[in-house]
């Protein structure tokens, strides 16, 4: 063969920066929502983009976006997990109880609720991938188990969470609010396990599982594998609870696994598997997260509030799951 | 010299057995032809050997080593690397993270892309005078036309540097520039010592590729000849064996063809079809043959409007019709008995009686809304005494029954509508013999009276003893036709395989 040993068929050359702004259709559908929340929010919020604001606002986010990465793992992965919410729930008890407010018990109390992430993930990683019951089945059963759990170890809201940790939550490093910086953390964490072989894996098998088995993917390990990366975020998002609290509650997470979900459509991850990313989840929760502040400040009364913010996720999630079925052809 | 040694594969799939005692020897440095006729287990011996399917028992040597192949995972460990019939891309994935998949280079977990990146970005090269424009590393692989993902399914198995290969169908989408590159490529592994086993539906692929060749049926080994010294008359004699059939269609006079056909299909088009016209007469039973997959299936669905298709014309009793959707199939008197009963034809967990009814629940229910009970139950009685299906009771679930039975409960059902024109794609696959005959008897009642058949079935044998006309189909084309006397099971076997490539390779 006489031709250059250069590749150059594809339109756009590796490496090169226009790769980086050839997103899908479904991709620009995130981006446009995630602007125009944030336009509203400054519209009707001035001191938006002020320090004291975004520590807030970003300190009351970043426990969904965690939720919703989590949630992102599992569902590229072709599966769904209806049970972060009880996760989230059951580790920040756990760590509540194993740090009993010392704030010399702080390192031990993450790697608590991580590791309390990892075995309820383990859980259902079991039962969906060795025991090959329905996801939406097996989470919804295992949710029970680990509200279950988590109630018995805190049987009502209450505890301190060390002062260092929710002080140091709204603190400020280098002039950046750690609010911020934790949800940037989610970013880098999300982008790492990316360049893993585990998630190629992930994607592969959401894409088609009997294709990758065939690739010599080894599917049921990588389908466990997902629960159990989607636990530690689990866990993290717990920490991130904790922090913004200041004590505990076994409830907390109840609505966190619709949420995540949400977040993760809004993302533009499809929910057949396989397709989407971490970080579009990352957009997605923001997303939704500002568009119940943006309620507020237009001063929608309370009891209109969560019909009105249904209504506008049911649009939202609606406009990229069409967009995404774009994409597909 | 080394080989891959694998014998006494015995394979039972429900109540069929796809392999019993088959065996195939691969040298290193050869392409071994692997020739049968229709489900006579050659893409079952090869997922036998790429560890996609478990034998029930089998015996695999390689350099005389006994092996255990369990999985994908125990073959690629062995080097033994498989095309499979059935693609495995995955569509979401890019070209080149498709094509290191399950064998990524990883250090501690994290992906080290940049060697196999070389690797792929060479391959690429050298298949792309062939792949098409526009194709890099980074293109998403579910995008592209089928004859470009087999070719990156080549590419990738290659890629994983095998000692043995299995090429199954692995040139069915490919057009001829792409199959003469495969070939090149195939010859150079050879030339390394790479042992290769080829399954093709293209004969002259055969003769021009292989060293050697294996040749089953039903199952068995017939014979392994030395490609060079067997013409294509000699591979066609073995596949079909020269045992006396089935004496063909017996004492039933042909119907006559003189008057108006009962359905008259002119310029039928769709995924897989190209312009297919037939015709069918009252009391006709017309089959469609060649190897599997060829349009057959297609073709039935088309004109049942089940599946998108565009014909020029469509007369039902020299009726002009449009069949958008199956209802108005339904409607101007077709039936279609669909050839996979579990997804298509069945309700498997309902009950015996509703499946029997669904079809003509309207005529039957009382102003068009409440279900008539006791009619229904008389309707479905009577179905099931005319066509001797062995139940329980009507309201037993119809997975509780055998194969042959389920199979006679779909035809029940679309029976009842009092069709005019009834499709059966391939409606003996895996029923027995029993079962097999009572089906027979039933599809001829039909023809006795006036009915018009269009029969699809992979086994030639079944078309050599029903069908009155034989219509043989070729990458979505009509390519022959045999008539009367001339439907035997050797002539629907040869037409299936000598078809001349000339006219019929294009992408």
């Amino acid at each position: 063969m006489t031709t250059p040993p250069q590749t150059t068929v594809g339109a756009i050359r590796d490496g090169s920066w226009q790769r980086y702004l050839t997103f899908s259709l479904s991709t620009w559908v995130t981006i446009g929502l995630l602007i125009v929340v944030t336009a509203l929010n400054v519209a009707l919020q001035p001191t938006f983009f002020t320090t004291y604001s975004l520590t807030s606002n970003f300190a009351t986010f970043a426990p969904l976006v965690f939720a919703a990465v989590a949630q992102a793992v599992v569902v590229i992965g072709g599966g769904l997990d209806l049970s972060i919410g009880s996760i989230v729930a059951l580790a920040s008890v756990v760590a509540l109880t194993v740090m009993d407010g010392e704030p010399s018990r702080v390192a031990i109390g993450v790697l608590a609720a991580i590791v309390t992430g990892v075995i309820a993930g383990a859980i259902n990683g079991f039962i969906v991938g060795v025991i090959r019951l329905q996801p939406l089945i097996a989470t919804f059963a295992t949710n029970s188990v680990f509200a279950g759990a988590a109630l018995v170890v805190l049987p009502k809201p209450g505890g301190m969470v060390p002062s260092t940790m929710t002080t140091g939550y709204r603190s400020l490093v280098i002039g950046i609010p750690v609010s911020v910086l934790i949800v940037v953390l989610a970013i880098v964490l999300y982008w790492l396990l990316s360049r893993t072989r585990l998630m190629r894996h992930i994607r592969a098998v959401g894409g088609d599982r009997s294709a990758a088995f065939a690739s010599l993917v080894p599917v049921v390990r990588v389908q466990m594998a997902s629960y159990i990366v989607a636990g530690a975020f689990a866990g993290l998002a717990a920490l991130a609870i904790l922090a913004n609290t200041g004590s505990g509650d076994p409830f907390v997470g109840s609505s966190m696994a619709l949420d995540s979900i949400a977040a993760v459509v809004l993302g533009g991850i499809a929910l057949a598997g396989g397709r989407g990313s971490g970080i579009g989840a990352v957009a997605g929760a923001i997303i939704l997260a500002m568009v119940s502040t943006v309620l507020s400040f237009m001063g929608v009364p309370t009891t209109w509030r969560q019909l009105a913010s249904g209504v506008i996720i049911v649009a939202a999630i609606a406009l990229s799951v069409v967009m995404s079925r774009k994409d597909q052809r | 010299m080394a080989s891959l040694d694998i014998t006494g594969v015995d394979k039972r799939y429900g109540g069929v057995q796809a392999l019993k005692g088959a065996s195939l020897s691969v040298a290193e440095g050869e392409v071994h032809g692997l020739l049968g006729p229709n489900g006579s287990g050659k893409s079952t011996l090869n997922k036998v050997m790429a560890g996609a399917v478990r034998p029930d028992a089998a015996t695999i040597r390689l350099d005389g080593q006994d092996l255990r192949i369990h999985g994908p995972q125990d073959a690629h460990h062995h080097r033994i690397e498989s095309v499979y019939q059935q693609l495995s891309l995955i569509p979401h994935l890019t070209v080149a993270e498709n094509l290191v998949l399950g064998t990524e280079a990883a250090r501690a977990g994290w992906l080290t892309p940049k060697a196999q990146l070389v690797e792929v970005d060479a391959m690429l090269e050298r298949l792309s005078p062939v792949l098409g424009g526009g194709i890099g590393p980074r293109t998403r692989v579910g995008s592209l036309n089928p004859g470009t993902k087999q070719l990156l399914e080549f590419a990738k198995v290659v890629l994983r540097r095998p000692r043995f290969l299995v090429l199954d169908e692995a040139t069915a989408s490919l057009h001829r520039d792409q199959v003469a590159l495969l070939f090149a490529m195939v010859r150079e592994l050879t030339a390394e010592g790479v042992g290769v086993v080829f399954v093709s539906h293209r004969m002259e692929e055969v003769l021009d590729l292989c060293d050697r060749a294996t040749i089953i049926r039903n199952g068995l080994n017939v014979a392994t000849v030395d490609v060079k010294d067997t013409d294509e008359q000699e591979l066609v004699r073995l596949m079909v064996g020269d045992l006396a059939r089935a004496a063909g269609r017996g004492e039933r006079p042909a119907p006559s063809r003189d008057g108006q056909p009962v359905l008259s299909v002119r310029g039928l088009q769709a995924e897989g079809l190209a312009d297919v016209s037939l015709d069918v007469h009252p009391g006709e039973i017309v089959g469609l043959g060649g190897l599997q997959g060829q349009g057959q299936s297609e073709l039935l669905t088309g004109i049942f409007g089940a599946s998108p298709a565009q014909a020029e014309r469509i007369e039902v009793a020299g009726d002009p019709v449009e069949f958008r959707n199956p209802r108005s199939a339904i409607a101007a008197g077709l039936a279609l008995v669909p050839g996979d009963r579990a997804s298509e034809g069945l309700y498997s967990v309902r009950s015996i009686q509703e499946n029997i009814s669904t079809v003509t629940l309207g005529r039957r229910a009382r102003a068009g809304l409440v279900i008539d009970a006791r009619a229904e139950k008389e309707a479905a009685t009577s179905q099931v005494d005319a066509l001797r299906i062995k139940i329980g009771a009507l309201a037993d679930a119809v997975s509780t029954l055998s194969g042959g039975n389920a199979q006679k409960v779909v035809v029940a059902k679309w029976l009842l509508s009092e069709p005019r024109i009834v499709l059966l794609d391939d409606p003996t696959k895996g029923v027995d013999v029993g079962a097999k005959a009572e089906i027979y008897a039933i599809i001829r009642d039909l023809t006795a009276q006036g009915v018009g058949v269009i029969l699809n079935s992979s086994d030639d044998v079944e078309l050599a003893e029903l069908a009155d006309r034989v219509l043989v189909l070729y990458e979505g084309r009509i390519v022959q036709e045999l008539e009367g006397t001339d439907v035997t099971h050797d002539n629907l076997v040869a037409a299936a395989l000598r078809i001349s490539d000339d006219d019929t390779k294009e992408s």
